[in-house]
């Protein structure tokens, strides 16, 4: 990666402060200007950043809500963690690790899926309706129907996630199973290569680079599917955080949420990245 | 190598296209032979016909006595393509290794054979290189390469270095005579460049135009080893190159009058 100019971190730099400033003080103008200070900025709708920072102690326990520090050597951080079982911790834990599981049936899934009915023309021709039928129904409206099926614990976030990934991978894998190009599978067949050798040796690796493109986006789709599935009925994790913020009318409580599912993405969609410019590293310097 | 009464047509939309009729042509072991014609004359098909890519439309062809069998590659015979189709994602090692891995050689051996097929063909220090990074000469000589690391005894070549500018070109014949003279596989060498084939073969067999059938025979009895440069600056090679050229020269007009 090329390191950015200074100017340009000064500017993101000088951005970012901005925006605190406006959220934090933005709305204390709105007596004197209202016309000038959308009644957005409300601190009832998008709380305020030093509000954020007061709720994220007291979900994640370090605070009390009265706004004691929650000592750890006195116990106090333990039983608050116990006694408040959907805690910043928990929640977060419970979300990712929905997401992973989501993420890893979904292109696995996917990926053998898009390669037996990319490679096959008959498989694919019978499936191609049903497949385009399917596929046309926003995943997401299957999220209640999922939660009914599999109840309110893990399995229904994993399936909605699931769902989710794995039409995404699937596509990719089929355009990239069907454009292999048919020099490399020549070259390898008058090399000796068997129908199973050519598979391995030739399809799977040039399939790949269309797969490891997905993962991006199958990551953030992962994401979105575990918390929709939250939103539908949860026991615990980021979504049900962000509901039940939402009956007590606490907006800080909401942001909170948001700001740990971005940071989460961007850590996520990051490690993705890291991992595909490693195993594309044959691509060559222009393919990044 | 034996060729008998090879035919060949395609479909184009409704009509049926004649590629190739009847092509019948003996190559003896060891033997340099180039196919000569004007683009999209068949040599290609003929070609490919024999490397078992493509069925014959009519007739049949024998190696070393035996009838080849349609999609069964025979491990004889090796094939360097026109284009070059190295797996970008394996490096120069990996891809010249390619046949031996399929064969399932012990990695010891392969190591071994690979680190001398890359100190022949002058791409030393370029073994873990991908071929994204490596100019289209090189590319071209990784493809020979992982052809004949393998010890094909026929060596099928489709206008391989049809991509190559002049001086490439150039160094490529001057690579692959040099393996051929130690070596002596038979090789079949299609092309369009009357110079290339001068250089290369020990016989010419030129097409028509399309349909392609054989137009008529040259031998090319020019003294070995050959120097790729020098050569062309004999009377011999002039006198050749001349013949052949008037020969040649009358089924491009045929080609374009099509």
């Amino acid at each position: 990666m090329k390191r950015l100019p200074s100017t340009t971190l000064l500017w993101q730099g000088a951005i970012c402060i901005a925006i605190l400033a406006i959220w934090q003080w933005g709305f204390d103008l709105h007596g004197r200007f209202p016309n000038l200070v959308p009644d957005l900025l409300d601190p009832y709708f998008i709380s305020k950043p030093s509000e954020i920072v007061n709720q994220f102690l007291v979900l994640g326990c370090l605070k009390t809500s009265l706004g004691a520090w929650n000592g750890w050597t006195n116990g106090d951080f333990g039983r608050c963690m116990a006694k408040f079982d959907n805690n910043l911790w928990t929640a977060t834990w419970v979300t990712l690790r929905n997401t992973f599981f989501g993420f890893l049936t979904g292109v696995s899934s996917g990926f053998v899926l898009g390669l037996i009915l990319g490679r096959s023309d008959r498989l694919s021709a019978v499936f191609q309706p049903f497949i385009t039928a399917v596929n046309s129904i926003p995943r997401i409206a299957l999220a209640p129907i999922i939660v009914l099926a599999f109840g309110i614990g893990d399995s229904s976030k994993v399936v909605t996630s699931w769902i989710v990934v794995v039409f995404l991978v699937f596509y990719n894998t089929f355009a990239g199973a069907r454009s292999v190009e048919p020099g490399f599978v020549s070259a390898a067949r008058l090399l000796g290569a068997s129908e199973w050798q050519i598979a391995r040796t030739v399809i799977i690796p040039s399939t790949m680079a269309w797969v490891f493109a997905s993962l991006t986006p199958a990551i953030s789709f992962a994401l979105i599917g575990v918390i929709v599935g939250e939103f539908i009925g949860a026991e615990h994790g980021i979504g049900r955080l962000i509901i039940e913020s939402e009956a007590r009318g606490e907006a800080s409580g909401m942001m909170v949420a948001v700001i740990i599912l971005m940071v989460v993405g961007v850590i996520l969609s990051m490690l993705i990245w890291r991992l595909q410019t490693y195993l594309l590293r044959w691509q060559g310097e222009q393919a990044q | 190598m034996e060729v008998r009464g090879l035919s060949k047509s395609f479909k184009l939309g409704t009509a049926m296209i004649e590629a190739v009729h009847d092509v019948s042509f003996t190559v003896c072991k060891g033997e340099f032979v180039a196919l000569l014609g004007p683009s999209g004359c068949g040599k290609s098909t003929v070609l490919n016909m024999i490397s078992t890519l493509l069925a014959p439309g009519g007739g049949e062809i024998l190696i070393d006595g035996v009838r080849a069998q349609p999609n069964k590659a025979s491990p004889q015979v090796g094939y360097v393509f026109q284009r070059d189709t190295l797996f970008p994602w394996r490096t120069v090692a990996e891809n010249i290794g390619y046949g031996l891995e399929l064969a399932g050689i012990a990695r010891a051996e392969r190591a071994e054979r690979v680190a001398a097929c890359i100190e022949q063909a002058g791409l030393r220090g370029f073994a873990d290189a991908y071929p994204s990074s490596l100019s289209g000469g090189m590319r071209q000589r990784v493809a020979l390469m992982r052809t004949l690391v393998v010890r094909p005894q026929i060596l099928l070549m489709d206008e391989p270095f049809g991509a190559l500018d002049t001086h490439t070109k150039i160094d490529m014949h001057e690579v692959l005579l040099r393996i051929w003279d130690r070596e002596q596989q038979t090789v079949l060498f299609v092309t369009h460049d009357l110079s290339e084939a001068l250089t290369l073969a020990d016989r010419i067999i030129m097409f028509s135009a399309r349909p392609g059938r054989i137009k008529e025979m040259f031998a090319v009895d020019l003294p070995r080893p050959r120097d790729a440069v020098t050569l062309r600056e004999t009377p011999h090679y002039g006198e050749l190159f001349t013949r052949i050229w008037h020969s040649l020269g009358e089924e491009f007009i045929k080609g374009r009058a099509e």
